[in-house]
């Protein structure tokens, strides 16, 4: 009961207050940006050839303004938002009218989420699982070497590793599909040739993101474990017999875990921003793309829908660390 | 662990050895042609409703769904406009204030519905009352449309407008005809989403892709049917797949591994693509220049004429002639684009003929004063052959009759400016202009001159290899230049905020109808009604340039019929001659096509000896479904 | 002195080191360099390295060699700058929120979270639009990097404090009356060094990713000035690959893989040698 008063509520305050404040920000910067979408529609229709003649140019933008929902003061405009969101509702996308916000989302977010949860959760398991082992057994030769090959591949520019992994398995080896995040034609459904085409398609976006994932986590761990190695207990365990095996699986790496949890945390937060240079390289549906796109066409409504879902996910993976942290360390003890 | 992973990966290796095909089952490779969805992926995937003017049209949907009244020829050596749905050009009445319409006969819809009067009607009437949709000003000069029987159509106009149907004249864009009996029972017609879409054109939808990379069609059974057959004979590609692979690197891939049978880009993309994917990879040309320069759109810079120092003639005659158009044309574009020098004045045929071959000897006889008694005629007629000499040297073997003048020009472009730096200089010193001890040049004032040019983000984008290759340019000569590329470029441009802009897609001064003598289109946002100062969103030309002489022209465009070419012609040289003359940009090349066609399962694309169509029509422009009876299957499977 | 010649020992450092030096050589040869690197076009274009352009030429007509030369200078700098200052700020903070705890931990983790909440490039594209001019020089890029690389960090900095300061030696420090700044400085800092100094290699790889990415976006800086992502962007988008202009585009890769390598061999025998226990590790033995 004592801790639930003293540090849960607070805690729970700070949530809502971060969240809220998140979530102001995601409205009021979109529209400090010097263009507006209806300006940013126009000089995109004329960028693809559906240009306005001149005379049309002022009648075309004011009806715009009036569809789109742009007049009233900016604090009214707040107080919408906020009605809006807690009733999910995001409007109508700006720059894909009418479409709404939430059907976007919709349909390109379980994209990001299915790649890239799989691809942060594979990478930090196995980096960390490697990494540790590594790290315990670091004077052994292959750590050494793993750690070698892991420290030449992170300085290589996530582009550049796209495209040596695509031109060798989709084009010196086709084994694996230029683009797209499905086959052309295949329905996503529970059918196994919808599965096979979504495994084949996610492959090499997968494979990309799991190695440049993996690297720093192998790193970061390997680095840790190292550390941790050298406390007492470890060397006290190694003179009691205990096996390697269990010393480096139930006392180091569980202990060095713990600020890895703390990435992993942030790292699943920001999930819901999307991989942007991922689904431009590969052509793969995702709401990264559609999140830069909406901040070039100034679409406000979708901008914010996608922050918002963005910020309310990272506050609350971070408060459910935190919460969850003490029971990970026994060690640590809230003042 | 590490054997469930290699058994997981060897899995998915063999099950996926046998889905070589990106197509699905049903669509043979060898009866679909694939075409690259250009500026994709797509808004609003999955919504058809082009009436509502803003999401990407080029993936199949004004090229298959829509058909239009009139449209351009894709012939550029014919030239001249085609009456599509339209049985003949308009007919005005003597006051203008009345255009009949005669339509053509036995076109049906997809769904087997006849194309009458009625939809003409129902379009026009609907995008005039319903706001938000994109020709709505347009049609607010009409007063009342009606149909006189089911082939004819009668708009009234509140006052006389002698290029009204011009909104219907389908160049890239235009307003086309929607089906009434889909759209009469929406609610909101900017809300109606149109899915599936009725065609009126050859192709009927078949599939897309909800994240918006491709779009698949399947040629419809009736398609006799249409206008296509009925002017031009049976498209020969059973399916038609538009889709979007990502960065250009992905294009080459898909290409050489055939999974891409055009590519439109950058010299680099040309120059790969035509070295490793031979034998079966060209362009336009065997040879050198291998592209098709005759796209009906000039680029190049716009100075902003509300800014010391672009507002002063010379000053902006000087930073022409400081540009080598020779070394421009190559470090841009490889040479192998047509250089043009005004505006409107795009490289092809008919404009040889009815702009270029009339302005000769003006052009000839052009002078400019240099103060202190000196004279200088800038005109180099012989800047294509340097073009040509150069690339040469550079080891480039021609596959043109340089002794041919016709075909020179109209491949390396009609001719430029002489590069005359010194010249520049005396101009420039003319105006308090000098050069700093560094050699880099300063203002009357003293301060270093700078230029600021915004460009597009994109470097693989003509909006940013133009100014960038100026910019270059002015660099050598001594101004400093600052190259700022940014997404908003485009505002920085309509609100003024800039030097020197890159004349990039829309800015309707370059881009004429390119078949149609007709200029208007080029010369009217240059009125000086449309104006306004910088810091605010302009209406017409960003340039913001306006000259009352100009103004005279466009007012008396304005009542000349469309069909009084020589009118039409005299009005146009006219012009042209001022915007020279005024130096009010600077333009450059005609935007080049830099395109690859794969020969691998389709072939008889155009060539300079099977001319039948510009090169370009096969990626963004919607006659494509006019000339795809030409292509031939090669057989492959 | 002792400490140098003791880390040079270290064969990683002692490489390392050698490396480094070989790019500041660079970053300071540029200086020196016949070439403007703003421009184009001033060589041949796509010559394969040789006595006259030790590293080729690029398809636009530079010098890669001293391109290179430019390219690192500006790297470094935005890496330096951004790397620094956030690690500065990710110290003062983690230890402020670890050690103090109350109400003083929430408030700074509560900016920090809100740094981290808001997708880092909506907030780079509005900067750029707001503050144009400002954000294309070098040094405001590593500032507006440094902004958003302290608040993951302080973090992790914070969590060790926190399972620090349950220790034993932290009580026996307070019990025989240390002051608190004294114990952080003394007997925490060697345990965070080792945190720092990793955090402080990703960061500095994640400034030079960070703004490639952004060049590639069109949001960095002015993409004619040259940096280790700026070279490489140009090389892809001219095709050097395809094009067989190898030399184009591996001298950056290969520089920034030196550079990296180096920095991380420096700072792992940094920490070692200054972790207590590290140290023991190194003396007593294999185990």
């Amino acid at each position: 009961m004592r801790f639930v008063k003293r540090h849960l509520i607070p805690r729970l305050l700070q949530y809502f207050l971060v969240t809220f404040l998140g979530l102001t920000m995601a409205f009021v910067l979109p529209r400090l940006m010097p263009a507006d979408p209806v300006e940013q529609l126009i000089t995109q229709m004329q960028a693809v050839g559906a240009g306005i003649s001149p005379e049309h140019r002022e009648e075309m933008m004011r009806t715009l303004r009036q569809l789109y929902g742009l007049e009233g003061t900016l604090w009214q405009q707040y107080v919408i938002f906020w009605k809006k969101l807690l009733s999910v509702d995001f409007g109508p996308s700006l720059f894909q009218y009418p479409v709404p916000v939430s059907k976007i989302i919709g349909q390109s977010l379980p994209w990001t989420l299915g790649l890239l949860f799989t691809t942060t959760a594979i990478s930090w398991i196995l980096g960390n699982l490697i990494g540790g082992l590594a790290g315990y057994f670091h004077y052994k030769k292959w750590p050494k070497l793993l750690d070698g090959a892991a420290m030449l591949l992170r300085p290589i520019p996530y582009y550049i590793v796209a495209m040596l992994v695509l031109i060798f398995l989709a084009y010196v080896f086709p084994i694996f599909p230029l683009a797209g995040g499905i086959g052309i034609g295949v329905r996503v459904a529970f059918n196994l040739e919808a599965i096979k085409s979504l495994l084949r398609h996610a492959a090499l976006p997968a494979l990309t993101l799991v190695i440049v994932g993996w690297v720093v986590n192998f790193q970061a761990m390997k680095l840790i474990v190292q550390t941790v190695r050298s406390e007492d207990y470890v060397s006290y365990a190694q003179f009691a017999g205990v096996k390697d095996g269990i010393i480096a699986f139930r006392y180091v790496i569980r202990n060095a875990m713990l600020p890895q949890l703390t990435q992993l945390g942030l790292s699943f937060g920001q999930i819901f921003a999307g991989a942007l240079i991922t689904e431009m390289v590969f052509a793969y549906p995702g709401i990264g793309w559609i999140l830069y796109q909406a901040v070039l066409r100034a679409d406000y409504n979708l901008i914010m829908g996608i922050l918002c879902i963005s910020i309310i996910a990272i506050t609350t993976s971070i408060l459910v660390l935190d919460l969850v942290y003490p029971l990970f360390d026994p060690r640590v003890r809230y003042r | 662990m590490r054997r469930i992973l290699i058994g997981l990966l060897v899995a998915i290796v063999i099950t996926s050895v046998g889905f070589g095909q990106i197509l699905p089952r049903g669509v043979p490779r060898e009866k679909t042609l694939i075409l690259p969805y250009l500026w994709g992926p797509g808004w609003a995937p999955g919504n058809w409703n082009i009436w509502a003017g803003w999401r990407n049209q080029n993936m199949g949907l004004h090229q298959f769904v829509t058909d239009a009244l009139w449209t351009i020829n894709p012939n550029v050596v014919e030239g001249g406009v085609i009456n599509a749905l339209a049985a003949e050009p308009p007919i005005y009445n003597e006051d203008f204030t009345q255009i009949t319409i005669k339509l053509r006969e036995g076109i049906y819809w997809s769904d087997g519905v006849p194309f009458t009067a009625d939809d003409v009607v129902f379009t026009i009437l609907t995008v005039r009352d319903t706001p938000g949709l994109q020709f709505q000003g347009w049609m607010q000069d009409v007063e009342d449309a009606y149909a006189v029987d089911d082939y004819t159509v009668v708009v009234k106009l509140k006052k006389p407008n002698t290029r009204f149907h011009v909104a219907f004249l389908e160049r890239w864009h235009a307003l086309r005809p929607m089906p009434k009996h889909i759209f009469e029972k929406v609610d909101n017609v900017s809300e109606f989403d149109f899915h599936p879409p009725v065609s009126l054109g050859p192709y009927v939808y078949a599939d897309h892709d909800p994240a918006g990379y491709w779009v698949l069609w399947r040629l419809r059974e009736d398609w006799g049917r249409t206008v296509t057959g009925k002017l031009f004979g049976k498209p020969t590609p059973e399916y038609v797949l538009f889709i979007n692979y990502g960065p250009a690197e992905k294009e080459i891939l898909a290409m050489l591994k055939h999974e891409l049978d055009v590519v439109q880009g950058t010299s680099e993309q040309l120059i790969t693509l035509l070295k490793r994917g031979a034998p079966y990879t060209r362009s336009y040309r065997k040879d050198y220049p291998y592209s098709d320069p005759r796209d009906i759109s000039v680029r190049g810079g716009a100075f902003n004429h509300l800014v010391y120092p672009y507002n002063i003639k010379d000053v902006r005659w000087a930073l022409a002639l400081a540009i080598d158009i020779v070394e421009y044309s190559m470090m841009a574009y490889e040479g192998m684009a047509a250089m043009s020098f005004a505006f409107p004045l795009v490289v092809n045929d008919v404009f040889y003929e009815w702009y270029f071959k009339p302005l000769l000897p003006w052009l000839e006889n052009l002078t400019l004063d240099l103060g202190n008694g000196q004279t200088f005629k800038p005109w180099d007629p012989e800047a294509p052959w340097r073009v040509a000499e150069l690339a040469k040297k550079m080891g480039y073997k021609l596959g043109i009759d340089l002794k041919d003048e016709k075909t020179v020009r109209l491949t390396f472009g009609y001719g430029w400016w002489k590069y005359a730096p010194n010249v520049a200089e005396t101009l420039l010193k003319k105006h308090g202009f000098y050069r700093g001890p560094d050699g880099m040049w300063r203002l009357p004032g003293g301060t270093k001159w700078n230029i600021k040019m915004p460009c597009a983000p994109d470097p693989t984008s003509m909006d940013y290899i133009f100014p960038a290759a100026v910019a270059e340019q002015w660099k050598k000569f001594g101004i400093s230049v600052e190259l700022f590329p940014s997404p908003m470029a485009g505002h920085f441009a309509s609100y003024g905020e800039f030097d020197v802009h890159g004349t990039g897609h829309g800015e309707f001064v370059g881009e004429p109808l390119g078949l149609h003598p007709d200029l208007y289109r080029c010369f009217n946002p240059l009125h000086s009604k449309f104006v306004r100062p910088v810091g605010e969103s302009t209406l017409g030309w960003r340039g913001r340039w306006s000259d009352p002489r100009m103004d005279q022209i466009i007012e008396e465009m304005e009542l000349v019929p469309w069909d009084d070419e020589q009118r039409i012609i005299e009005l146009g040289l006219e012009g042209l001659k001022i915007e020279i003359e005024e130096m009010i940009g600077v333009p450059l090349l005609n935007t080049p096509i830099l395109i690859v066609f794969d020969n691998y399962y389709w072939t008889n694309w155009p060539s300079p000896e099977n001319d039948y169509a510009r090169c370009d029509n096969f990626t963004t422009w919607p006659q494509l479904k006019y000339i795809l009876h030409h292509l031939k299957p090669t057989g492959r499977k | 002195m002792k400490l140098i010649r003791d880390l040079f020992k270290d064969y990683r450092f002692a490489v390392a080191f050698g490396i480094v030096c070989l790019i500041l050589l660079l970053a300071i040869l540029s200086a020196f360099s016949p070439y403007d690197p703003r421009n184009a076009y001033q060589t041949p274009r796509g010559l394969p390295p040789s006595w006259q352009h030790p590293l080729g030429t690029t398809w636009l007509g530079q010098d890669v060699f001293w391109q290179l030369t430019f390219a690192v200078r500006n790297s470094l700098t935005i890496a330096i700058i951004a790397s620094i200052i956030s690690r500065l700020i990710a110290i003062i903070v983690g230890v402020l929120a670890g050690y103090k705890g109350g109400i003083v931990d929430r408030v700074l983790m509560s900016i920090g979270d809100s740094t981290l909440t808001l997708p880092i490039f909506v907030v780079l594209v509005l900067v750029s639009l707001v503050l144009r001019q400002w954000v294309r020089q070098l040094v405001n890029l590593g500032l507006l990097l440094a902004f958003f690389a302290w608040a993951w960090d302080a973090r992790v900095i914070r969590s060790q404090v926190l399972s620090l300061r349950e220790r034993e030696f932290t009580f026996t420090s307070v019990l025989s009356g240390m002051g608190s700044f004294k114990l952080i400085f003394k007997q925490y800092l060697p345990f965070l060094l080792p945190v720092v100094f990793t955090t402080l290699i990703n960061n500095m790889s994640w400034a030079i990713g960070m703004e490639m990415t952004l060049s590639y976006l069109g949001l960095g800086i002015d993409p004619s000035i040259p940096t280790l992502g700026t070279m490489i962007q140009m090389a892809i988008y001219r095709q050097a690959i395809f094009l067989g202009l190898w030399w184009w585009i591996l001298s950056p890769i290969a520089a920034s893989v030196l550079l990296f390598v180096a920095l991380y061999w420096i700072s792992l025998s940094l920490s070692e040698y200054l972790d207590p226990r590290a140290r023991m590790q190194r003396i007593g033995g294999k185990q």
